[in-house]
């Protein structure tokens, strides 16, 4: 009699077992991302590869820039946030290119490629191990993920298992938003001048 | 063929593999890792320590380093380090083809890359050494050849006892470490 | 086991496994044989692609592009407005194959798409953050610019784990609506 149910028995309890397993398996996504160094707003924080601190953040509805002598303004349907930061390489020569806002909703916000080009933002300068450098950065973001948001920097985009600074950024309120944010070329320790009106 | 002989035959087999498996296993893992270990091994470089205005042979050519000048840096506190070092021909058939890895290190291992283009400060002290090109021309090169290069660096003022390192990919993992 | 009871069930799965793909084989033949047409919207109308809900707007035909400078050699534009609003957990471009012209018009290069409310060249599209935009064909000067427009608007799919690396990500399905446009002509340029 338990012998004829031990058969049946032994497959459902496998078949079980590989619904788990196959349920459980955790995402490649998971398995290849960085490793998440963390941080707030204000503080230096440490990854092997660089250390990065962030000072101050700025809202604003309009950004001018001037590019090629002219000034343009650049509108968007969120808020402009604009980061002040540095950061320094500590071994070796690299560069920071893969900077993301991550909302309070989970949402990945890349950086804004319309100022990509603005002296100091990530990849347009190399940074050297010992030379901390000012780095400016600039998401468009819905009003509802501004606060309680998290800055991710890395070396790049897709390094599965490289550092990440996670820097939690504390100092951002609605009623801070400003009506425009100024952008203007700096010189060669302060790459931009900022201007909040 | 009685039971028992079919038995102890599949038990002898059964054994066999998994004695087997001691052996295949390390060398699955062993294939399926080659490439990494490989350019592991060929991490682990291997230095030629060369004094400053000696002639050290490597990779078909005689290197020798000519200047280590540290210049002013247009950010504050750092200075611009300017190696020029040449090289003499003497295999121009091992010597191209090859890519070149130049890094300037320090006493606490931090590792600078060089600059694509010289600062200012190369530009004003040193006009001559800011036309060199950089390492890693070496085709077309004959017999005898003299190849002049320079290459700067960004480096913050505290960096103390700067070497230059200088690697072919042809002759890793030894390189030539400049002091 | 014995060898008869061995056979017996070597020939079931061998029949059940060869029925299994003479079925599937059966009906890739019937859907290849009786395509399913793509149902057709309105123009306004928005449609879930999936990992974007579009709404194609309307579509012109003029020498100006969207960024407002004309460019010095004269050129055709079509130029289709959609709202787009990113449906994904993360920025992502306009795809320029997320609106096809139906039929496909020999020699076309991709579109460039523009922000509406500015002339700028469309770059990520944040969740949340839906956004006028402007796709802007530069027309082959050999065909006239044509009177109506039909576009395919394509769908992505989100798989969690897809079948090469068991990653998670998105993936381009076939088209899942087609919308009807008429083109207005270059003189509703001018007034912009």
């Amino acid at each position: 009699m338990i012998g004829s149910i031990k058969g049946p028995a032994a497959v459902l309890l496998a078949a079980a077992m590989l619904y788990g397993m196959q349920r459980t398996t955790p995402l490649y996504s998971d398995i290849t991302s960085p490793v998440p160094v963390t941080g707030r707003q204000g503080e230096r924080v440490d990854t092997s590869a660089f250390a990065i601190g962030v000072a101050n953040v700025h809202l604003a509805r309009e950004v001018t820039a001037s590019s090629f002598g002219r000034d343009r303004t650049y509108t968007t349907s969120g808020v402009w946030v604009i980061i002040e930061a540095a950061a320094a390489a500590k071994q070796e020569s690299l560069s920071l290119t893969s900077a993301k806002w991550l909302g309070p909703n989970g949402v990945r916000h890349a950086l804004s490629q319309r100022l990509s080009s603005m002296p100091g933002m990530p990849g347009t300068e190399r940074l050297e191990p010992g030379i901390p450098r000012p780095m400016l950065m600039a998401f468009e973001v819905p009003e509802s993920q501004l606060s309680g948001a998290t800055l991710l920097i890395a070396r790049s985009a897709v390094t599965p298992l490289a550092e990440e600074a996670w820097i939690k950024i504390t100092d951002v309120r609605a009623q801070n938003i400003r009506s425009t944010v100024k952008l203007g070329r700096g010189n060669r320790s302060q790459p931009w001048t900022l201007e909040a009106q | 063929m009685t039971a028992t002989a079919a038995n102890a035959g599949e038990r002898r087999r059964y054994w066999f593999s998994i004695a087997a498996l001691a052996v295949v296993l390390p060398a699955a893992i062993l294939v399926h890792t080659g490439d990494t270990i490989r350019e592991w091994l060929r991490d682990m470089r291997d230095p030629i320590a060369v004094e400053s205005g000696a002639l050290q042979r490597y990779a078909g050519a005689d290197w020798r380093l000519t200047g280590l000048a540290r210049l002013p840096g247009s950010l504050p506190k750092t200075a611009v380090v300017l190696a020029e070092f040449e090289a003499t021909v003497d295999d121009p058939a091992q010597l191209a083809e090859n890519r070149c890895q130049v890094a300037l290190t320090d006493d606490r291992g931090r590792r600078w890359q060089p600059a694509f283009l010289p600062e200012s400060a190369v530009h004003k002290a040193k006009p001559a050494a800011a036309d060199k090109p950089h390492c890693g021309l070496f085709e077309g090169t004959s017999t005898g050849d003299t190849i002049m290069m320079a290459e700067s660096f960004v480096v913050p003022e505290d960096a103390k006892s700067l070497a230059l390192s200088v690697s072919l990919s042809g002759a890793l993992p030894a390189y030539l470490l400049f002091r | 086991m014995t060898i008869r009871q061995r056979l017996l069930a070597i020939l079931i799965t061998g029949i059940g496994g060869t029925a299994a793909a003479a079925a599937s084989f059966a009906m890739a033949v019937y859907d290849a044989a009786n395509p399913e047409g793509v149902t057709v919207v309105a123009a306004s109308e928005p449609v879930d692609t999936g990992r974007w809900i579009v709404t194609v707007r309307e579509a012109r035909a003029g020498p100006i592009p969207p960024t407002g400078i004309e460019p010095p050699e004269p050129k055709t534009f079509v130029m289709v407005e959609f709202d787009a609003d990113n449906r994904s957990a993360e920025t992502n471009n306009v795809l320029t194959r997320l609106l096809a012209i139906d039929p496909p018009v020999p020699n076309l290069p991709d579109p460039i798409v523009y922000l509406a409310r500015d002339g700028w060249v469309a770059g990520g599209i944040n969740p949340g953050m839906p956004e006028r935009m402007i796709a802007a064909w530069e027309w082959p000067p050999a065909l006239p610019p044509p009177r109506t427009l039909r576009l395919l608007i394509g769908s992505q799919i989100y798989k969690r784990r897809d079948n090469l690396y068991g990653a998670s990500g998105w993936f381009d399905l076939d088209p899942v609506a087609a919308v009807e446009l008429s083109v207005s002509p270059a003189a509703a340029e001018a007034t912009q």
